[in-house]
């Protein structure tokens, strides 16, 4: 687990964080994969990820043809193309980028919102614990989709950026509930007593001593995150409440309903192709995830 | 070597006076969370009035603009109706017209639809809600039944290829999104399959079938509901089998249980009252949780299978802008899922002996 | 140490045990019990034997891992499912005809269950189903073996209640958590009891339990001792214990059973060092002002068990051949058996606490 200095060598911050952040992601990738079916779910993950950011580099949006609406899959076009006669299997390929992008951002934003207010509600304690609490408990019980669709319609969203600061807005309570607790369980242990005796000032224990515990928790947290936002964003872009600009995933299952390609058969895979995409990628994250908690909850191995 | 006294406090009898009662009614945990519930619905009221007055362009506004310029109104007329629709004046001061619509709620008036002008938002909602409720109610059920089932037969079979195989399609169509499985079900039995005739299915019951209470609307009812409480029953059923197996697995290993077999208990029994009931504890409580999940959720269900219930009704709402019924339908919703989870603490204590009132009898 | 090499349980029972009497209620020989870990198999219990007698109660005392709960456990066919029983014989000898209890169906095991042989466990902490009252559990027991109109067994557990000290209405009603621990205790003593077995085993019953709700369940067990007349096993660690309930006392040590015999011969007369250090570190109320000395060393791994005597790297006796041969249970007196080499010279006077050399 973390090794805490108590002498303040390098109180650069940047330093420190970025330190903290290799050390993060290094011991993250081993907790991933731990189990077999997380390495083969991370591999799988990251091969999605890096198809997903390269294929809008190489591959052109695929032009309307519209001799060949929704064709059989081919040579030209290994998975036919869809009502406007566009290749599907370049829009799967480009589609992933935006959606993935909007998930990483709400996750981050979330996990950000939660750790801040967590941390802050744990160690001041009194009544900024108390409203803070309280937001959450609100947060937590409203329902956050139809909330959730209900912004998007008031607030027109026009780049999908915002989409994921929406959903983030609404997705941090889980994750601040877990830093509180965590926080308030380790303000009382000796190394944070013995670092505050050193005075070393609030930031510093905060990040060196107290978060380091919970990489685990946090890394579980983002994935997890990321799953819930995918879901979100995609479900409004379903429905039509999300920016409709673009080629993604989202948008793909969008036009396919409301063309209606869901009730043709010719369209099989117009339809499938994002289906399978956003399937894929939603199992992968959850295996990861639960290599993760098996990794860092040995409680949960299977016995030898 | 004479008779042990057992310690006597004052409250060892079983009927506590009525002091106790009113003390431990004021101290309760109960009281606590009806107040957090009030509060939360309170917050949402709140906000969705401003978020309606506030935002730029607001709904209020919006449509005073447009009758003024389409049909040509004058701003009095305009505001009058306005006030009638959204149940404000758009005159008063905004803390006045706050109260106003915090005073209309109190009675139970939402307002009425902007697009059906006459058409209270609560006629609305007693229309569709029951729809809902309906399949929501029958699709938990069934998925809570046979979790509990199937969570216990893993249990009994650990390791099993019975237990690996129902582990992993089950957590396998719970991370693939509902509607996404929704849209599958049509897809793969439907269309490719032509196993099920969608278009038959689109709505809560067929044309010419008049509601009422008998079988055949029933069974008519219950065969459009088919899709949607299929699509919830698979992607829930692996989260209660799961939760079912691993409480079942550590009941198995309570003293209790080993003390049970040692009484020469039939296996029966222990499985039933031994096991099954403590490891279902966690998971009763849970039902009404997750019937409010469902009932948030079922925007998306239903406005894919065109099922016509509350979550289609907001959807065709929002997409029409109809402020007001958005408004209603989202409030109703919140008020649903805060209640679903002060009846799970409710059912919580009422099914685990462990967890009580406090004062209810002496330790 | 080396570890120990044989494949397949030997016996370890001495050639001239004499025969069940007719007063003979439980039979054990040369009883092998065996996990299988991931590290190996183990062997918790060592060729223990031994005859219970009709009303007689025997004291098993060892410390943790010595196998005593083990025993307790194979004596029911409770034992988890990582446990087997490889070799031994249990027999059931009520009516003079015995009936192996190793070779039972489940079904007559589950009426031989309770009925016959009941066990109370270490710690009723989580012993009772929590979400069924007691009366709810109570009767679960009897409906689970006879049929009986609920009065009559309302009846018979109000007068058990009332034999182990406890208000018939007040517990027969309550959760088990609205009980305390010495309660639970008593509520399971008296629940042994319904259906009058022969013999009651009972494990660690006074461990975890205050002083004196200690006392008070030793004074009932006692007392339904007298007034019922069952056999009883005691497994402890507590020699205490044994000084006062029990007939017999058996020492275990690493899962084989060292000494055996009345309480007076081995309180008295021990002849195995271990006994006699177990003895030593008892401090006593009465007598001269002994030094206090504790056994050296921990109880052993009993996957690398030493060759030869068990006990010997603890020994203070130990001389060549006790870490070499195996060491066979010999008779000290008609009533009295030991496993140890030496006996002859390490066997020990004690005169009311104090020991002799």
């Amino acid at each position: 687990m973390a090794t805490t200095a108590l002498a303040p060598e390098s109180a650069h911050p940047v330093l420190t964080a970025l330190r903290g952040a290799i050390g993060a992601v290094r011991s993250a990738l081993q907790a991933l994969s731990y189990n077999r079916a997380g390495m083969i779910a991370t591999w799988v993950f990251i091969v999605i990820v890096v198809i997903s950011f390269v294929s809008p580099l190489v591959i052109a949006e695929p032009p309307p043809d519209y001799a060949n609406i929704y064709a059989a899959p081919s040579a030209v076009h290994p998975l036919g193309t869809d009502f406007q006669g566009s290749d599907v299997l370049a829009q799967v390929l480009r589609g992933g980028e935006v959606v993935l992008i909007v998930a990483a951002v709400a996750a981050f934003v979330s996990v950000l919102i939660s750790i801040t207010f967590g941390a802050l509600s744990a160690y001041a304690g009194g009544w900024v614990d108390t409203v803070i609490t309280g937001l959450a408990d609100v947060v937590l019980t409203i329902p956050g989709f139809p909330l959730l669709a209900v912004l998007a319609a008031y607030l027109r969203l026009s780049n999908p950026i915002f989409l994921a600061l929406l959903i983030a807005a609404l997705g941090w309570p889980t994750l601040l509930r877990a830093v509180r607790s965590q926080v308030l369980s380790l303000k009382e242990r000796d190394y944070v007593e013995a670092a505050r005796a050193l005075d070393l000032g609030t930031v510093h224990v905060l990040f060196r001593e107290i978060l380091p515990n919970m990489r685990a928790y946090i890394a579980m947290y983002f994935v997890l995150s990321m799953t819930g936002a995918i879901y979100q964003q995609v479900g409004l872009y379903l429905l039509g409440f999300a920016p409709l600009a673009g080629d993604n995933w989202g948008i793909m299952l969008n036009l396919a309903w409301y063309r209606g390609a869901i009730f043709f058969k010719g369209s099989f895979w117009y339809i499938m192709a994002p289906i399978i995409a956003i399937s894929v990628v939603q199992l992968t994250m959850v295996t990861m995830t639960r290599s993760l908690e098996e990794a860092f909850n040995p409680r949960l191995r299977k016995a030898g | 070597m004479g008779i042990v006294a057992l310690p006597r406090g004052p409250r060892t009898v079983a009927r506590p006076d009525a002091g106790a009662i009113v003390a431990g009614v004021i101290h309760n945990f109960y009281v606590g969370r009806l107040f957090k519930a009030f509060i939360t619905i309170y917050l949402v009221a709140t906000i969705s009035f401003f978020v309606v007055h506030l935002m730029p362009g607001s709904p209020v506004e919006v449509y005073i603009y447009t009758l003024m310029n389409q049909y040509g109104v004058s701003y009095a007329t305009a505001q009058n109706q306005a006030a009638a629709l959204f149940s404000v004046n758009v005159n008063e001061p905004l803390v006045q017209q706050y109260v106003g619509y915090l005073g209309q709620l109190a009675q139970g008036h939402l307002g009425n639809s902007l697009l059906s002008p006459g058409t209270s938002v609560g006629s609305v909602m007693l229309a569709y809600m029951p729809w809902t409720l309906f399949s929501v109610g029958v699709a938990l059920l069934i998925s809570f039944i046979l979790g509990i089932l199937l969570g216990m037969l893993m249990a009994y079979r650990r390791e099993s290829v019975l237990d690996h195989a129902l582990s992993f399609v089950g957590s396998v169509f719970n991370s693939v999104p509902n509607y996404i499985v929704g849209i599958l079900l049509i897809v793969i039995l439907g269309i490719q399959l032509n196993l099920i005739d969608i278009a038959s299915m689109r709505g809560s019951f067929s044309p010419g079938v008049k509601p009422g209470v008998d079988l055949h609307f029933f069974l008519d009812a219950l065969m459009h509901a088919s899709l949607p409480i299929l699509t919830y029953v698979l992607t829930t059923v692996g989260a209660w089998m799961l939760t079912m197996k691993s409480n079942t697995s550590a009941t198995l290993d309570e003293d209790y249980v080993t003390v049970a077999r040692a009484r020469g208990l039939g296996d029966w029994r222990i499985m039933t009252s031994y096991v099954g009931r403590n490891a279902m504890i966690p998971l009763v409580a849970q039902v009404a949780i997750a019937a409010g999940f469902a009932v948030g959720g079922s925007i998306l269900i239903e406005t894919l299978f065109v099922y016509q219930g509350i979550g289609w009704i907001l959807n065709s709402a929002i997409a029409q802008r109809d402020y007001t019924v958005m408004q209603g339908i989202f409030l109703v919703i919140t008020i649903s899922v805060v209640a679903a989870n002060l009846l799970a603490d409710l059912l919580y204590g009422r099914i685990d002996p462990r967890v009580r009132i406090q004062g209810e009898s002496g330790g | 140490m080396a570890t120990e090499r044989i494949t397949q349980p030997q016996p370890l029972v001495p050639n001239d045990v004499p025969a069940a009497t007719a007063e003979t209620i439980l039979s054990v020989r040369d009883l092998w019990v065996e996990y299988a870990t991931s590290r190996g198999s183990v062997r918790a219990v060592r060729g223990a034997t031994f005859d219970l007698h009709q009303g007689e109660s025997l004291a098993l005392i060892g410390e943790s891992g010595s196998g005593k709960t083990t025993l307790g456990l194979a004596l029911v066919r409770l034992l988890p499912r990582a446990a087997q029983i490889p070799r031994g014989e249990l027999d059931y000898c009520k009516g003079g005809k015995p009936v192996s209890i190793l070779a039972m169906d489940q079904g007559s095991l589950r009426r031989y269950r309770w009925e016959e042989c009941a066990m109370v466990f270490q710690g009723a902490q989580n012993s009772l189903n929590p979400v069924l009252t007691i009366r709810d559990q109570f009767f679960d027991t009897v409906r689970a073996h006879r049929r009986q109109s609920g009065r009559e067994i309302e009846e018979r557990a109000e007068e058990l209640l009332k034999m182990v000290q406890l208000e018939p209405d007040r517990v027969l009603q309550s959760y088990p958590h609205e009980l305390s621990g010495g309660m639970r205790q008593r509520v399971l003593i008296a629940m042994s009891l319904l259906l009058q077995p022969e013999i009651l085993i009972l494990d660690e019953p006074t461990t975890a339990l205050d002083i004196l709700t200690q006392r008070a369940i030793i004074d009932v067990l006692r007392r339904l001792k007298e007034q019922l007349g069952f056999a009883t096993i005691f497994v402890s660690h507590d020699l205490s214990l044994a000084a006062e309930l029990a007939d017999r006392v058996a020492t275990m040590y690493a899962g084989r059973i060292v000494e055996l015999g009345p309480v007076n011969d081995i309180f008295y007369r021990s002849a195995h060092p271990y006994t006699g250090a177990l003895l030593d570190a008892v401090p006593t109320v009465v007598g001269d002002e002994e030094k206090l000395t504790s056994i050296p060393g921990s109880p052993p791994d009993l996957r690398t068990l030493p060759t030869g005597c068990p006990f010997h790297p603890r020994c203070s006796f130990t001389i060549d051949r006790c870490r070499t041969e195996e060491v066979p249970v010999e008779w000290v007196s008609e009533h009295q058996q030991v496993a140890c080499l030496r006996w002859r010279e390490l066997r020990r006077e004690r005169r009311s606490g104090a020991s002799t050399d």
